[in-house]
């Protein structure tokens, strides 16, 4: 430890003040302060502060988003494998999932960085934690497929317009994470849509085998005709309710399993970081739209209608997206009661854009991105009615 | 009587509480008067360096309205006076006479205060140098004399960490303060007394002076908290307040006529060479009730007033006129490798992100900020602790850009200052702070 410390110590003076590097101060003190908990101490009341900060807030975050982490590298290796044929042993399969995934990472992490310390040296400010999640989120919502170039480019629209333009972690109105994936989605929706991308296959490998289809749970779903039942349509392709929930099927190489999303949004209720309030409203949101929807739906309706609810909360990119975008604190509101409504209309969105707009298969990216436009309203409602009850003083 | 409980704020449990022992101090060589932590107070000096004054002989006034005076803690000569920047009268300091002089002033029997005047008891206590113990809210100013105030509230506990417990500055004197409250009640109809449910053992002796029962965490029991508990309409808010042990000075003053000048101030905090109540003087220096300490003063922090809503003092420095504990911390200002992955056995949080949270065994904290200052990312802690429901998070940033009609619609004023949300937010804002300041410039603005 001194040893590091004494590196840094020396290495200080280079920039501050006059030394030839400080324009480059952020960049030490973001490296410096990973080592480091600075010895800063309080300047004005209260003498003493809690232990928590920033940097061990987002930490939780990236610590609930590792199951499905880990586990996409696992699944896209082995979806990989599978429809190319080649080897289904678990050194392959992980050995083809960090092939795959791992660049993706580094690219949005690499990327990404770059941007957030452009402006924090341009604009003078510290480099801040939020983007060790953001980085992490953004390739877990990708298809495995994705090129790393667009990748880049998603990233760079994510953070930049999605945050950085509006002054940096703290000050965004929309999740960055979900603002670069939607413009990949929009600006290259052959590369997010479709069959196609959802299975990272080794031609060479696959060589004259039929190349299995990669088609996602919604996108089977969305051909039920209106006599079918779409869970036995699901359960005809091969996935049954438990293979959503587990998740070993093509998708977003983060967001397939449902369980482990719930591990991670379990762990952020538990220690305070994620709002209950938006995850479970959110639930509650689809649940009551789906059973809704159940009541309304007629013979002759769409499939979708009649689509059992708790069938919503596994399928697609729900779970990931209620449990780790939709509770980022920043795009969503900070009053209590806002959050419930927030939560709510995302998972009410999420079914309804799945339901009714065949041409987005999932609802859940444009439900939170929606929704956080709408969070400052919502506090500002929020904020009124909790001041009517105020004795006045001014 | 009665009862309110008060569900949100924040107990924060520490290591090192004083002992229920009282230790009695000699009589210092020097006191002091501090009049640069009496807010708004513009001093006027009355004495120079060299002069004789007598215990309660007037020392300053106020500019703002003479009639606020501020007396000598101590017979004997004026030894120093300390200028800081810009000639703010910083200390004046009193060298002690083996047998102190003291004015004397009227007093009074309880038959006499019974048939007494509000005006000539109000001049009594402005003459005895004691009317600065009531402060006014929402500003905490030293209010006007001839002002009927809607209500008095005095409060025998704020549960803040290290401050003196009611059972011991009460003990035989329980009188004094009955005495005390009949004084508040010629000054104005409703007075309120508040003791926090934890305080049981001296409840009991308090019956016919006690009218509120509080519960719940700190901030409870704070004036300003039952204030915004218990008002109705907007004239309510300009009540007066003062401190459980302000009453028994001004109630001493009342019945015998001298100014009186013991005060029972906590030494505690884990630098503290002795965790204990102190009996000593109004003004004594901080040196003499802290002892020695086996710190270097570079790493420790001496705050005088509590270790939320205190201030931190030069060990040389003396208690000023409100002052009632001394808490002396380590500064904190070590760094520590990984600190944000640790698991954290010790650590000192509200939140449920260090292993400490699964136990209940109290903390030992230091002055040490655990992070840097970023910008404000919504979690809402601040809002889950805050007593007075001015939602910090969102007033904080109405402050910030100016919008002071939004931010007193928000309760602005209703703020306490527990600093309970400077505490707990994770980018570690000086949140309590900076909506003082605003009051404090909005209080300018105005008057």
């Amino acid at each position: 430890m001194k040893l590091i410390a004494d590196i840094f110590d020396k290495s200080r003076p280079l920039f501050q003040g006059d030394g030839k590097l400080a324009k480059w101060y952020p960049l030490f003190e973001a490296t410096e302060s990973f080592f480091f908990i600075p010895g800063l101490t309080t300047r004005a009341d209260a003498h003493v502060r809690d232990s928590l900060d920033v940097k061990r807030f987002m930490s939780f975050v990236i610590l609930a988003l590792l199951p499905p982490f880990l586990f996409g590298i696992y699944n896209a290796g082995y979806q990989s494998n599978l429809a190319s044929g080649a080897s289904l042993s678990p050194f392959s399969i992980v050995f083809q999932g960090v092939l795959i995934v791992l660049p993706l990472v580094v690219v949005s992490y690499g990327v990404g960085f770059f941007w957030e310390i452009l402006f924090a040296v341009v604009r003078k400010h510290p480099i801040s934690e939020g983007f060790l999640v953001t980085g992490l989120l953004f390739p877990l919502t990708l298809p495995p497929t994705m090129p790393l170039w667009q990748a880049a480019v998603g990233i760079s629209f994510g953070v930049v317009i999605g945050k950085e333009v509006f002054g940096g972690t703290g000050r965004n109105i929309l999740n960055p994470a979900l603002t670069g994936r939607a413009f990949l989605f929009f600006a290259y929706p052959a590369k997010m849509s479709g069959d196609a991308v959802w299975v990272v296959i080794d031609k060479a490998k696959a060589g004259a085998l039929d190349v299995l289809s990669g088609a996602t749970p919604l996108s089977i779903a969305g051909l039920a005709g209106s006599q079918e039942k779409i869970e036995s349509v699901l359960n005809g392709a091969g996935y049954p309710f438990l293979k959503l929930l587990l998740g070993n099927y093509p998708g977003s190489i983060g967001a397939t399993s449902a369980l482990l999303c719930l591990a991670g949004a379990v762990l952020l209720m538990v220690v305070g970081i994620a709002s209950y309030r938006i995850i479970v409203g959110g639930v509650l949101g689809v649940l009551c739209t789906g059973y809704l929807l159940n009541i309304v739906a007629l013979d002759a309706s769409p499939a979708w209608l009649s689509l059992n609810p708790f069938h919503h909360l596994v399928m697609g990119g729900f779970a990931f997206g209620i449990a780790y975008m939709a509770t980022d604190p920043v795009s969503a509101p900070g009053m209590d009661n806002a959050r419930w409504i927030y939560g709510f209309f995302i998972g009410m969105l999420t079914v309804l854009i799945r339901v009714f707009n065949p041409a987005y298969p999932e609802g859940i990216m444009l439900a939170i991105l929606f929704m956080n436009l709408f969070s400052p309203l919502l506090d500002y409602f929020a904020i009124k009615m909790k001041l009517k009850k105020r004795v006045i003083n001014v | 009587m009665k009862f309110i409980h008060n569900k949100k704020g924040y107990d924060l449990h520490l290591t090192g509480n004083p002992s229920q022992q009282v230790s009695p101090r000699e009589t210092p060589e020097f006191v002091a008067l501090v009049p640069d932590k009496i807010p708004f107070v513009k001093p006027r000096l009355k004495v120079k360096q060299g002069s004789r004054v007598q215990l309660g002989s007037v020392i300053f006034e106020d500019k703002r309205n003479p009639e606020f005076k501020f007396l000598s803690p101590g017979g004997g000569r004026v030894a120093e006076i300390v200028f800081g920047p810009r000639r703010v009268i910083q200390q004046v300091v009193v060298q002690l006479d083996r047998d102190e002089q003291h004015e004397s002033f009227l007093n009074c029997t309880e038959s006499q205060l019974e048939s007494m005047s509000r005006t000539s008891l109000v001049d009594a206590i402005l003459k005895g140098g004691l009317w600065c113990l009531f402060r006014e809210f929402p500003f905490g100013d030293i209010p006007r004399p001839e002002v009927q105030p809607p209500s008095i509230i005095v409060s025998l506990d704020s549960r803040e960490p290290f401050q003196p417990d009611p059972a011991i500055y009460l003990a035989d004197r329980v009188d004094l303060l009955a005495f005390g409250v009949k004084i508040l009640r010629k000054l104005s109809d409703e007075v309120h007394v508040s003791l926090h449910q934890d305080n049981e053992a001296i409840a009991g002796q308090l019956k016919g002076v006690l009218t509120h029962r509080v519960s719940g965490p700190y901030p409870t029991g704070d004036a300003g908290v039952l204030l915004y508990r218990t008002k109705q309409h907007p004239h309510e808010n300009k009540a007066w307040y003062i401190s459980g042990q302000d009453l028994l000075l001004l109630a001493e003053l009342i019945k015998t006529g001298k100014y009186p000048v013991e005060r029972t101030v906590v030494l505690a905090g884990s630098l503290a060479h002795e965790k204990l109540h102190i009996r000593t003087r109004m003004g004594a220096p901080l040196k003499f009730i802290s002892g020695e300490t086996s710190q270097s003063p570079e790493h420790s922090r001496y705050i005088v007033g509590g270790i939320f809503r205190g201030y931190a003092a030069e060990k040389e420095s003396f208690l000023d006129l409100y002052a009632t504990s001394l808490t002396i911390l380590p500064e904190g200002d070590k760094k520590e490798l990984f600190g944000f992955v640790r698991p954290g056995l010790k650590k000192p949080t509200r939140s449920r992100t260090f292993l400490s949270s699964l136990k209940t065994s109290p903390f030992e904290v230091d002055c040490g900020l655990h992070g840097e200052k970023r910008a404000c990312i919504n979690c809402g802690y601040c809002d889950d602790v805050c007593a007075v429901d001015i939602l910090p998070q969102f007033t904080l940033k109405s402050t910030l850009t100016g919008e002071v009609e939004e931010s007193l619609a928000h309760g602005l004023l209703d703020c306490v200052n527990c600093g309970l949300c400077t505490f707990v937010c994770p980018s570690k804002i000086d949140i309590c702070a900076i909506l003082r300041q605003a009051k404090n410039e909005y209080y300018k603005e105005i008057s």
